[in-house]
């Protein structure tokens, strides 16, 4: 265990010293898109009733956390993919999860202040009063950790030149497509089913009822089902990582 | 012996053997130079030996242990120097030598020691803190030499190492090379450099097409040609030069065929017959038809090339 701590310590050390150069402009963007999303999608909406504006609040930070996990961090992949910097990680003698682990923490960690900005933006433009849970703790961990690992299965999976145009396509369908900004009962039949096995719409379900605790409680669903899919995206990721030609 | 590889083979999908049948062992404190084309097999062959890749036949043993079950054991022993760039962005070369001598188990001071230490030999301190992006190609490539280097495993694995470093650096680079086989590591270096190679390594093993051709020390593999000696004249231009060659084979009946390769006639002689062979050719320089001659051993890059099956550009001298 201690050498397990101690490569993920010095991984992550690595891992903040090679984007220290990028790492406010990673934050600022990150930040800008998750506000960005929320008022521009309010334009849309002349006069949000408070169900549409709680969509809208916390759609925003969860596609923050999207756009963190399933663009960025699979881009930064790809680029290291094509350097071949790849083959050098895997010749050093880490834990794989050590590894994993030490590049998830950098990209949650980049993630939150985003998250805040958001949240705090959303009470101010749609005049809410958000109740938040201790819930939100576990909820943003999973829904940036699943991204994270469902965005690392890509590019690990993916040829570097593809991986772009996946993790474009991907947060498409978060933005436009997905039940996170608005209710599923917007969609047509088809696509709201589908939704049912993505892991779109239980990231935004976790984020949203631990804001705002719905009077039945936080459902347990959007947590095992995130679960899942966190572990399907890393165990495909470990699997890549370890395989040998 | 701490590095055996028996009857290696792999084919890779799509049928390309990359490494056919290889065989040879390493003892502690030896520096053994991999030599080949691109493409005879050498990176197929490390990234095996440190658990990257899995052989289709054949046996790896290091210490006695087998890398293909235990891969983790084979990325804690060898330490890899890989022939592409290492990652760099962001960092600066103490850091990233010091970083990585820390992850292969060593504490915080002696990273220290160890990185100043080889920044000092490979005399490239002004560089220590400088961001990787503005580094020079050769100032990279020396970094990473250091980062497998500071903190070594016991099998050392170098790919290329000497790529795009300057004459005297490189000079630098071999006793640093040397030094770790005499701490006691097996160190394997890839390189296409047999002149450079050939004052620090105690074998070589030359592949041609994924297949061993040749093993041993530099001594032996001179072997047969110690009694054959190099001479090579430049004639005025090229046309000059053919009809140099054709007196040659005329007047040095008893020479092997000359090769012409532009403005130089290059022929391999028996010692024996060195006296006659210059007198010859002086007295062409004296009629003006060589501008330059030289009489050399036949060198060790000049046996490698006869070893491995030829490209266009190479004479084959020792032959």
């Amino acid at each position: 265990m201690s050498h397990w701590l101690r490569s993920y310590l010095l991984l992550l050390r690595w891992n903040l010293l090679r984007l220290r150069a990028v790492l406010v402009s990673l934050v600022a963007i990150q930040t800008l898109i998750a506000v960005g999303v929320m008022i521009g999608f309010s334009f849309l909406v002349a006069e949000p009733d408070p169900v549409t504006a709680l969509y809208l609040a916390t759609g925003a930070p969860t596609i923050g956390l999207i756009t963190v996990g399933m663009v960025a961090a699979p881009q930064l992949v790809a680029q290291q993919k094509a350097a071949g910097t790849f083959d050098y990680h895997r010749a050093i003698p880490v834990p794989r999860l050590a590894m994993l682990a030490a590049d998830a923490t950098v990209w949650v960690a980049l993630a939150l202040p985003g998250l805040i900005a958001a949240l705090g933006v959303a009470t101010l433009r749609f005049d809410l009063s958000l109740a938040i849970s201790p819930w939100l703790v576990p909820a943003v961990l999973l829904v940036a950790a699943c991204s994270v690992a469902i965005g690392y299965g890509v590019a690990y999976a993916a040829k570097p030149e593809v991986t772009g145009a996946i993790t474009q396509a991907m947060l498409l369908v978060a933005l436009m497509f997905a039940p996170i900004n608005y209710p599923a009962e917007h969609l047509p039949d088809w696509l709201a089913s589908t939704h049912q096995w993505l892991p779109f719409t239980y990231m935004a379900q976790a984020i949203r009822e631990s804001v705002a605790v719905p009077a039945t409680g936080v459902s347990p669903v959007p947590f095992a089902v995130l679960a899942a899919w966190c572990v399907v995206g890393l165990g495909a990721t470990y699997k890549i990582m370890t395989r040998r030609n | 012996m701490l590095l055996e590889i028996q009857h290696l083979t792999k084919d890779y999908r799509g049928g390309v053997r990359a490494n056919d049948d290889i065989s040879f062992r390493l003892a502690a404190g030896q520096v053994l130079g991999l030599f080949g084309h691109n493409g005879a097999g050498k990176t197929t062959l490390l990234n095996q030996v440190v658990g990257l890749t899995l052989p289709t036949s054949g046996s790896i043993r290091i210490d006695g242990r087998d890398p293909v079950a235990d891969p983790a054991m084979a990325r804690r022993v060898c330490s890899l120097q890989p022939q592409s760039q290492v990652p760099l962005d962001g960092v600066t070369p103490r850091q990233a030598i010091e970083i990585v001598a820390r992850i292969r188990g060593a504490d915080r001071r002696r990273a220290r020691e160890r990185t100043d230490v080889l920044l000092t030999a490979l005399d490239i301190q002004q560089w220590a803190g400088t961001g990787a992006e503005r580094l020079s190609g050769g100032v990279r490539r020396l970094t990473a030499f250091c980062m497998a280097a500071a903190e070594p495993g016991r099998v050392v694995m170098l790919d290329e190492p000497t790529n795009d470093v300057d004459p005297v650096r490189r000079r630098l680079l071999w006793s640093q090379i040397r030094a770790l086989a005499d701490a006691g590591c097996a160190v394997v270096v890839v390189t296409h450099n047999v002149v450079e190679a050939e004052r620090t390594v105690d074998r070589l093993v030359v592949l041609d097409r994924g297949r061993v051709v040749a093993d041993g020390t530099p001594a032996q593999l001179r072997g047969d040609h110690r009694e054959r000696l190099r001479l090579e004249l430049v004639a005025a231009d090229q046309a000059a030069a053919r009809q140099l060659a054709a007196a040659l084979a005329t007047d040095l009946a008893d020479a092997d065929p000359p090769v012409v390769a532009g403005r130089r006639v290059v022929v391999a002689i028996d010692a024996a017959a060195a006296a006659r062979a210059l007198a010859w050719a002086q007295s062409q320089r004296t009629a003006g038809r060589v501008d330059e001659l030289s009489v050399t051993p036949i060198s060790l890059e000049d046996v490698y090339l006869t070893l491995v099956s030829p490209e266009d550009g190479h004479e084959s001298l020792a032959a």
